[in-house]
């Protein structure tokens, strides 16, 4: 790899056109709001486990216990904390120290070499990621802990506990509490099983963001680099890979999802990389579009006439020039990719019981003896309504700040 | 074609486009040198194929549905159509620089103006950001940008027209191309701005020793800053001299049409002089001359007609493609 020189300079180059965006974005209160929405989503996401768990983070035990235990302090919640629940962690801080680099390339590092910087960065942030992630894996054993410890406080055996917020796990089941409505102890209500709604509800903020994520990062991503093609070459490429999108229009996308869904095994994982396959040809046609308008433009063929490559000119001149329609589609994508889950999930073909997902959730307001619990219904379906909006809100807001045209003059 | 002084040389180029109503031969059998430090204008009406010679030059014909049919571009005593994709790219730009006609739109509305001019030298020659920075300012210092410290952070539209083909040029001139191909570089400037950038021209072609290939249909511009003139009509070159000669004894008619439609000044008239009727589609074109049904000399000439004249020599540098040329 070339070396890169990392020399700090303060001098002014100028606003790159990411802060421009950034700035334009945050200038208005709806962004900002919904920005803030997305934040504390992705933090119950990340942090879904220590927010709702029953599993107390401290223990004392007492000394009714066999002596060998006695005023022992037991942090039961992290031991039962899964592999998979400290990779999330890990991510997430993995992410926040990238946001905060990023922040300080673009004051302190030259914009010809940021975008070199930064990909040196992720690289070296992803093979952290994926090694601590093996590490985890290999080191955190499986533990299973079936003690009751609100039985054991409310018994005697231990004399203090601190509980997490929503002390529930979401796998409980409880037919003594089960179909209950919002009330002082399930803020939420409870399922027809008696888990508790709130809990379920913040287990779900996971499947159903990172379903919309990962189904939107795959699709736009193919969609973008086909569209790109497409639109730069034209011509039998073009042609060709119209006749591509049409097949995958014509088929009807949910049934296929349901097809390919019922053939394999039922898994986030799965779910996710359906939705996205089978989701990027608006994208792709988007930006086909503005590509077809943007290469006949002046500055691509200058762009071109100054000897640039194609990658450059494909995906740093027309790009960011013709990304404002997709933005927009992308952000109703994540919407798209959350609502597509929960009908797979109402239908049954989502994730498994008893991992939660909010469509699933949506599902099971209905009950079995033909009442309509409202709570079980309700808050699920707020819990989509504000995260479609909030993205789409954001979608539109990104389109305004990145959209030249519409941007008056800084 | 391996004399010195010659930098680029096109002989017999043709560039055709496949549509479907036919063949268009936008440009045929068009063959001219430039000279180092030298300038050739290539007049014209709009449709003449003045542009898509220019993009020949520069391997930029959209593909399909253009093809460059026949012919050879030397640049440097090398063929570049035979050249692939790669060594083109390190020809543009660097070797080979173009302006465009619309400043308005030629610049990328994204990215501020150092970044765009630092992206071009950074392309082509190994210097740091910093070295690259240095050299952008100084590029807009010498296209007579005021405070060009500030403007380099700053973003196109801000610019004025004038403005922005001042960074177009610097842009263009950044790499020290040995060719600079202007395409009507000051059309959509108003007048005073018109002077102002071909004296810049005229100053930077001689700082630097710089070929231009100045493409134009006013003839003002030509009278002025060109050496050669390369004269088109409907895809052919009809008329070939050195620029005094073209304005003190025109020989085709239709150059002579061209610079009877100036006005004249310290002559009183109503109405400019115009050659009536349009130039010819490329589908479409006349037999015979070209330029016959336009023509006030050869429209009643059986010949003119019928059979189409060659471009022939009448004098030491003159050339022309008219039966009626004669010294």
């Amino acid at each position: 790899m070339k070396k890169l020189e990392l020399k700090i300079d303060n001098k002014n180059w100028g606003t790159s056109y990411g802060q421009l965006v950034w700035q334009q974005l945050t200038k208005n209160r709806t962004n900002l709001v919904c920005l803030w929405f997305i934040i504390v989503l992705f933090t119950t996401a990340v942090f879904a486990p220590l927010i709702a768990n029953d599993k107390p983070f401290v223990v004392r035990m007492a000394s009714t216990g066999s002596p060998q235990v006695e005023g022992k302090v037991y942090f039961p919640l992290f031991g039962t904390l899964t592999a998979n629940d400290y990779s999330v962690f890990l991510a997430a801080i993995i992410g926040v120290i990238l946001l905060f680099l990023l922040r300080r390339n673009s004051r302190k590092v030259n914009p010809f070499l940021r975008s070199a910087v930064l990909w040196r960065q992720i690289s070296v942030c992803t093979v952290i990621l994926l090694l601590g992630i093996i590490l985890l894996q290999f080191f955190i054993p499986r533990r299973l802990d079936a003690t009751d410890y609100k039985a054991m406080l409310s018994s005697g055996k231990a004399t203090d506990a601190i509980f997490p917020l929503v002390p529930y796990g979401y796998g409980r089941t409880d037919i003594k509490v089960c179909q209950r409505p919002p009330n002082r102890n399930h803020w939420l209500g409870t399922d027809d099983v008696g888990s508790d709604v709130l809990c379920r509800l913040i287990h779900g903020t996971r499947i159903s963001l990172s379903v919309g994520f990962v189904a939107v990062g795959i699709s736009g991503i193919v969609g973008i680099i086909f569209g790109a093609i497409m639109g730069y070459f034209g011509g039998k490429i073009d042609f060709l890979g119209m006749r591509l999108v049409e097949i995958m229009m014509s088929v009807p996308t949910f049934f296929l999802i349901i097809t390919i869904v019922a053939f394999f095994p039922r898994s986030l994982f799965n779910i996710m990389v359906i939705i996205g396959i089978t989701s990027w040809t608006d994208d792709a046609r988007f930006i086909r579009a503005e590509f077809l308008k943007l290469r006949n433009q002046d500055f691509v063929q200058a762009a071109v006439s100054l000897g640039l490559p194609l990658r450059s000119i494909l995906f740093r001149h027309m790009l960011p020039n013709g990304m404002a329609p997709v933005l927009v589609s992308v952000t109703f994508g994540v919407a798209g990719a959350i609502f597509i889950e929960s009908a797979l999930s109402f239908l049954g073909f989502g994730v498994a019981p008893p991992t939660p997902s909010w469509g699933q959730m949506l599902s099971t307001g209905v009950s079995t003896t033909g009442e309509f619990l409202w709570w079980l219904s309700f808050f699920p379906g707020l819990a989509i309504f504000f995260t479609v909006t909030a993205y789409n809100l954001l979608g539109e807001g990104l389109r305004d700040a990145i959209d030249p045209k519409l941007r008056k003059a800084v | 074609m391996t004399d010195n002084g010659t930098i680029l040389s096109i002989q017999n180029l043709s560039t055709f486009f496949d549509t479907e109503q036919g063949t268009a031969k936008a440009v045929q059998n068009v063959s001219f040198d430039i000279k180092k430090g030298q300038t050739l204008a290539l007049v014209g009406e709009s449709g003449c194929g003045k542009s898509v010679t220019a993009l020949s030059i520069m391997r930029l014909i959209p593909s399909p549905p253009g093809r460059i049919a026949s012919g050879k571009i030397f640049f440097k005593s090398r063929d570049i159509l035979e050249f692939s994709e790669r060594q083109m790219r390190r020809i543009r730009g660097n070797k080979i620089a173009m302006i465009f006609q619309e400043p308005m739109t030629s610049l990328n509305p994204v990215y501020t103006i150092g970044s765009q001019i630092v992206e071009a030298i950074s392309l082509h020659q190994k210097k740091s950001y910093q070295q690259a920075w240095q050299i952008a300012q100084e590029m807009l210092e010498r296209v007579h940008i005021p405070d060009p410290d500030r403007r380099m952070v700053e973003y196109p539209h801000l610019l004025s027209g004038g403005m922005r083909q001042r960074v177009m040029i610097a842009m263009a001139i950044s790499c020290r191309p040995s060719l600079l191909i202007a395409d009507e570089p000051t059309t959509a400037l108003d007048v005073t701005i018109q002077a102002q950038i071909l004296d810049l021209l005229d100053e930077l072609q001689k700082g630097e020793n710089m070929s231009i290939l100045l493409i134009t249909h006013d003839l003002g511009v030509v009278a002025q800053r060109a050496d050669n003139v390369t004269v088109m009509y409907a895809s052919k070159i009809v008329e070939q001299c050195p620029c005094g000669e073209l304005f003190n004894n025109p020989l085709h008619p239709y150059t002579k049409g061209l610079l009877n439609s100036l006005p004249q000044l310290g002559t009183r008239q109503n109405r400019l002089n115009t050659i009536a009727g349009n130039v010819p589609e490329p589908l479409n074109f006349p037999s015979g001359c070209k330029f016959h049904p336009r023509c006030p000399v050869g429209c009643n000439d059986k010949r003119c007609h019928t059979e189409e004249p060659a471009l022939k020599q009448v004098s030491a540098n003159h050339y022309a493609a008219c039966w009626y040329a004669e010294k």
